[in-house]
């Protein structure tokens, strides 16, 4: 098993969050979006799973997967806002809530995959740590 | 522990053993299965898509065309009343009837009567049950639109506006190309008109504004928005779905602001650059075989029951 247990629950409750904010939107309208509503799709589905297989406990991996997804949302809210995601734009925190709350799930997808990795590292690095 | 065993443990020249390598690529089609397995729920609760609502007698399907500028001579495009006509043989060659064909103007580019006699004759060929237009600047070059209102505004209220309903969902085409100064203006009777026209739909009533000009602020600078468009909206921000198609960009472009889709559709006849990329809107010459990329057509479906519309943008064949 890999990772303490709270920490790896958490992690798979964040990513689900954020993949029920991608799949609601994606079903309340997103999908007619052209790119961006496959985006969504792909990113509701993979949260899912990975959040699954992390509550399962899976290997690095997934914690590598989990960390893409969060960063590839995070960063599809930051173009969308700026320059633009393949010609579609939002303004700030719209849609509300939705927007928020997916922002935070992947922001504390992020959080808690580094701070398990600092306790992970620091355990190996413990001599006599109990793992 | 057996030989077998044994170099099931070893470690590859990567450090990794076979058993490790077997554990971690079960990990990934395991993930791989269940992303397939969660975006097919997410999409069957989502319903049909645009895609199956084209195979549903019951959808309801229109065809948006946009700035052809019949009579445009330039380098962006030498033929761009071969183009409209290929733009319009594609519409005909839809495996379904659209309910109408809709062009959010800039139909001709000096507004002549030549062009726009030039303009409704081919229209008249298409396969549709209705062609409606709104207005594009180029359409009220020098007479606010007068001859373009002999020609397309039958049917129409003031300036050449007006609003329908089509299996449930309601249109409403606007004209902000009159009053020009800088962005897009509809005016005070034009927003009375909006605000009674609405007045007593259901709020889940699908609704749909074309217009030609962006009602968002797409790039102000360049004009490209319409200056009292909020009080517009403000009108239409207690319906569930909203979705304006507008033209006068010439490049795909969508945003949502609330309840609010934009869609801004391309052209029929050439390019204008990103908003920002020059120093003004003016035609882009693409290199040889690049031209059709720019240019398109847009389906629309609307299934009863969903929520929004389907969008599809086609590139000209």
């Amino acid at each position: 098993m890999t990772g303490n247990l709270p920490m790896r629950l958490g992690t798979a409750a964040c990513l689900a969050v954020s993949g029920y904010v991608h799949a609601e939107l994606y079903v309340h309208g997103y999908r007619v979006i052209p790119f961006v509503g496959p985006a969504f799709l792909v990113q509701a589905g993979g949260s899912f799973a990975i959040a699954v297989l992390l509550a399962l406990g899976g290997p690095v991996l997934l914690r590598l997967a989990a960390a893409g997804l969060a960063l590839g949302a995070l960063g599809g809210f930051a173009v969308s806002r700026t320059v633009g995601l393949f010609g579609f734009t939002e303004h700030g925190l719209q849609p509300a809530p939705e927007a928020l709350v997916s922002l935070l799930a992947e922001a504390a997808v992020l959080v808690l995959l580094g701070v398990s990795h600092l306790l992970a590292r620091r355990r190996r690095e413990t001599p006599g740590a109990v793992a | 522990m057996t030989a077998r065993e044994g170099a099931a443990d070893e470690p590859g020249p990567e450090g990794m053993t076979r058993r490790q390598l077997l554990r971690h690529t079960a990990w990934f089609g395991a993930a791989v299965v269940l992303t397939v397995a969660g975006g097919e729920v997410v999409s069957h609760i989502a319903g049909p898509s645009g895609a199956a609502a084209d195979d549903d007698p019951h959808a309801l399907r229109f065809v948006q065309i946009s700035d052809s500028h019949l009579g445009f001579k330039g380098s962006a495009n030498t033929a761009v009343e071969e183009s409209f006509s290929h733009a319009l043989g594609q519409i005909n060659a839809l495996p379904y009837r659209p309910a109408f064909v809709m062009h959010t103007g800039d139909l001709t580019h000096l507004a002549t009567p030549a062009q726009f006699d030039q303009v409704r004759q081919m229209m008249s060929g298409l396969r549709t049950g209705q062609v409606l237009t709104v207005p594009g600047e180029h359409d009220s070059i020098d007479d606010t639109g007068q001859k373009y209102r002999e020609v397309f505004g039958a049917g129409t209220a003031g300036d050449g506006w007006y609003s329908f309903d089509v299996q449930g969902v309601h249109f409403i085409s606007l004209v902000n190309t009159l009053s020009l100064e800088k962005l897009g203006h509809l005016g005070n009777d034009q927003l009375e008109f909006v605000r009674k026209d609405v007045a007593k739909l259901p709020a889940d009533t699908p609704i749909v504004v074309f217009s030609h000009i962006p009602l968002f602020a797409m790039y102000p600078a360049w004009g490209w928005g319409t200056d009292d468009a909020t009080q517009a909206l403000s009108y239409l921000r207690r319906f569930s779905s909203v979705t304006c198609l507008n033209g006068h960009v010439h490049q795909l472009f969508t945003k949502t602001e609330g309840n609010v889709t934009f869609h801004s559709a391309t052209t029929t006849a050439y390019p204008l650059p990103q908003p920002g990329t020059r120093p003004a809107p003016t035609p882009v010459t693409l290199p040889a075989g690049k031209l059709g990329e720019a240019r398109g057509i847009r389906e629309v479906a609307y299934r009863p029951g969903n929520p929004g519309l389907a969008v599809k943008d086609v590139r000209l064949a």
